[in-house]
């Protein structure tokens, strides 16, 4: 994949109400303007709850849509591995994937109506469409970190860090220190760290 | 993004913005004065940035308790000489029609903007109305934004004409461009608002039928000028493609944003002559006409009704063009939103050509889904609980707007027909006279306020037979926690005044009245019981605050949660008639997931010998 500043990139978020899909989704179009790329990202808020699932996308590279559809987007981002799975028809054959592998089992799961699908057979999906594919745990790698959320930054941090992007680290860490609340800002500069080591 | 920055960020300033802080901007760069708004996705943002903003800014902002009283608010802002910007979501605009359509024939001096945020895709509403029918009704110049950058700059530019013309202006947004986030170049802010001065003109703001007739004919004159500015406007842009053409699309709103994608990926934007139409009413006629001169076949792209499409058909007519217009088909319908595939599968036909598929991984059947869901911890849950206990399925339920429609779902099951903000109680009332069926209807603080108390004003008159459970949250809890009247004094603050809801039942004459606490299982029951063994119309205002707003805004928590001490029969049972989303499973065994509970105990009542409490 070329990494050069007019690549035009389609990324999807999932994840599920929460989890921090939307704010993650933020701050990388906020490090995508630290370097100085074209960004739209799109969003639904509303009547998802907390549980369901939320959905974002962030295009660069000069798309002026805020909506992606299936078999459109470049990378995946998933934040839970059964959203994952879901959100795979979305990813553009041979796309990138990078996605969590702690599972939240949704009510369906507890209630005993539905199993939840093993790791197994989402990471060998997961594989059978993707040209890249990266799991890992971001809900402990984020308690490592010092907050459950700010796994959601490892992902990011693993993606940005893997070149697939039009840019790396630096704007990231720049995004954290520049759009965060300076409360937030520690753990996560840590949270990228991690990242970057995975 | 930090108010700050929306407050004092200098023009040539550069920001990521939502489409709805966008709208915030520029209002603020136009010297907004006044700002009224009911909420409702995909508006609150707007209302929820200016709060944000309200301690330091020097407009005005109110959460009104319904968008007509909202856009009357706003209206006699105007009218005062205020720049004014009203908010709601789609449907709201209903609500507020009947002052809007008078507005448009006094025209307001002091400039008034009202933001229509419309939901293609019924993403979080009851139907996907296309309001721009709205701005043709009622004559109202209408803006289309399809980015953040343009979510400003007509905000702005909708302002400048509000305050020139003395006209309200439409500003329409959908779902995506509410919700997009993109980088917004900003203007500089004024020095100071400026307000016009009110004179007094019964002859033009009295509508007696005589003036009415005067100022219809005054509006039409308006509307002819707003027409001059839409031919002029920078947001009406045709673009000549390199080779001549004879083909042309025209595209509005965020249909706009997918024909230039479309465009690129398909490689034809070389085969098209393209025009945009951010402002889209009055029509740019003069405009739009040239451009169908230069073309034999037109393709109109607007998301909803074919508007655009049939006022073009008409132009052609009038100008006696030969040209073939298509828009509406089997592939892009007056349903839901388009996409660039769409679009691009309906350019490919219409230029005639090859459409370039993607291959698409086929989506895994059966994987468990994740419905949206009554927080855990609830009060609605416990509520539903009780009346499903009470009542079954003997009694019809007469839903209404608000978290507690999602009460809907099983295994609640609490909702059986639904209108509109308000209908619980009417439309309860008609159905309860019609079917002789007992007709238990749910209704929310906000709700109660917004369009409620008439509902029940009118059940007590004409001796309706209804059950009415006020579900009393504190809160505007859907859209994001906005203040209401039902609201307690000590969360409003100085912003306003609480009103008690037991009075204004009491007040208006209902005799039957019951206040309850929602998480005391056995009152809930014993009120429903009571209730259930009279006839005529009975209120039940079960109190607690939603769980979130006590945990965030009010900084209340429960010291314990519920923990399961006996697996079985009891255990399961409660699981799948509450539902709970804080209930899991954990090597197979029923358990309560501690950082979801919030310790409401609504289990411990419901299976005693199964769910017991402990510290946190």
């Amino acid at each position: 994949m070329s990494t050069s500043k007019n690549k035009r990139l389609r990324i999807y978020f999932t994840g599920v109400g929460g989890q921090g899909t939307l704010t993650a989704t933020k701050l990388l179009a906020d490090a995508a303007l630290e370097a100085g790329l074209d960004v739209v990202a799109g969003e639904v808020h509303g009547m998802a709850q907390r549980g369901g699932v939320v959905e974002s996308v962030l295009m660069l590279g000069g798309w002026r849509s805020p909506r992606l559809d299936l078999g459109e987007a470049d990378v995946l981002l998933g934040f839970e591995p059964l959203e994952t799975l879901r959100g795979l028809p979305y990813l553009k054959p041979g796309g990138a994937i990078f996605s969590s592998s702690d599972a939240l089992p949704p009510l369906s799961v507890s209630l005993g109506q539905a199993a939840y699908p093993g790791m197994t057979h989402i990471k060998a999906q997961a594989q059978q469409i993707a040209g890249i594919c990266r799991f890992m745990p971001c809900r402990s790698l984020g308690q490592q970190a010092g907050s459950v959320q700010s796994g959601n930054t490892v992902l990011l941090s693993a993606v940005c860090a893997s070149g697939i992007l039009p840019f790396g680290t630096e704007a990231l860490e720049a995004a954290i220190r520049n759009t965060l609340p300076s409360r937030l800002q520690d753990v996560n500069l840590k949270a990228l760290e991690l990242g970057l080591s995975i | 993004m930090g108010g700050n920055t929306l407050l004092h960020g200098a023009g040539g300033e550069r920001h990521l913005l939502l489409g709805n802080e966008a709208i915030v901007r520029g209002a603020l760069e136009a010297g907004v004065q006044m700002v009224s708004c009911y909420p409702g996705t995909p508006s609150s943002e707007v209302p929820d940035t200016f709060a944000r903003l309200a301690g330091e800014g020097t407009f005005r902002l109110e959460y009104s308790v319904n968008e007509k009283v909202a856009m009357e608010i706003a209206a006699g802002g105007a009218l005062a000489g205020a720049k004014s910007l009203v908010t709601m979501k789609h449907v709201g605009l209903n609500v507020a029609a009947d002052p809007l359509f008078t507005a448009a024939y006094t025209g307001l001096p002091g400039g008034l903007v009202v933001l229509s945020a419309d939901d293609p895709g019924c993403h979080s509403s009851q139907n996907e109305q296309d309001n721009r029918y709205f701005a043709r009704a009622a004559s109202l110049p209408c803006f289309e934004p399809a980015s953040a950058q343009e979510a400003k700059d007509m905000t702005c530019a909708a302002f400048e004409l509000a305050r020139r013309l003395q006209q309200p202006v439409l500003l329409r947004t959908t779902t995506r461009v509410s919700h997009v986030r993109g980088p917004v170049l900003f203007g500089d802010l004024p020095d100071e608002p400026s307000s016009v001065p009110f004179i007094r003109e019964p002859g033009r703001f009295v509508p007696v039928p005589a003036v009415a007739r005067r100022r219809h004919a005054a509006l039409n004159t308006q509307m002819e000028e707003a027409r001059k500015a839409a031919e002029a406007s920078p947001f009406n842009q045709e673009r000549e493609p390199a080779a001549p053409c004879r083909l042309g699309v025209i595209a509005s709103s965020v249909a706009r944003d997918y024909l230039a994608d479309a465009l690129v990926e398909g490689g034809w934007e070389d085969r098209v002559r393209v025009l945009e139409l951010g402002m889209t009413w009055p029509l740019p006629l003069d405009k739009i006409g040239n451009f169908l001169r230069k073309c034999d076949r037109i393709l109109v792209l607007e998301e909803g009704e074919p508007l655009l499409e049939e006022s073009i058909c008409v132009l052609a007519q009038r100008l006696g063009l030969k040209l073939e217009v298509q828009g509406k088909d089997r592939v892009l319908t007056n349903q839901g939103e388009y996409s660039v595939p769409l679009v691009m599968q309906r350019l490919a036909a219409w230029l005639e050509t090859e459409c370039p598929v993607h291959p698409v991984h086929t989506p895994e059947p059966d994987l468990p889904g994740r419905p949206p869901n009554l927080c855990a911890g609830c009060a609605h849950r416990a509520v539903y609980f009780a009346v499903r206990r009470v009542f079954g399925d003997d009694a019809c339920y007469s839903s209404d707007i608000g978290c507690y429609t999602l009460g809907l779902l099983p295994p609640l099951r609490m909702a059986d027909f639904l209108l509109c903000m308000g209908s619980s109680i009417s439309a309860g009332s008609g159905f309860a006279r019609a079917s002789g069926k007992p007709v238990v209807g749910f209704i929310g603080d906000s709700t109660f306020f917004h369009s409620g108390m008439t509902g029940l004003a009118n059940a007590l008159f004409n001796k309706h037979d209804l059950l009415l459970v006020i579900l009393d949250n504190d809160t505007t809890a859907m859209t994001g926690h906005q203040p209401n009247p039902g609201m307690v004094q000590e969360a409003l603050g100085e912003s306003g005044n609480h009103l008690d809801i037991e009075s204004a039942v009491r007040g208006l004459g209902v005799t039957q009245c019951v206040k309850v606490k929602a998480y005391n299982l056995k009152a809930v029951t014993r009120a429903l019981e009571e209730m259930k063994s009279k006839s005529g119309v009975r209120v039940i205002i079960a109190e607690e605050p939603c769980v979130l707003y006590a945990r965030r805004r009010l900084k209340k928590a429960q010291a314990q949660v519920a923990t399961v001490v006996q697996q079985g029969a009891e255990a399961q049972r409660c699981l799948e008639e509450l539902a709970c989303p804080a209930f899991c499973r954990k090597d197979g065994n029923i358990a309560v997931d501690e950082t979801l509970c919030t310790g409401c105990m609504l289990c411990l009542q419901v299976a005693p010998n199964a769910f017991k409490a402990k510290k946190r």
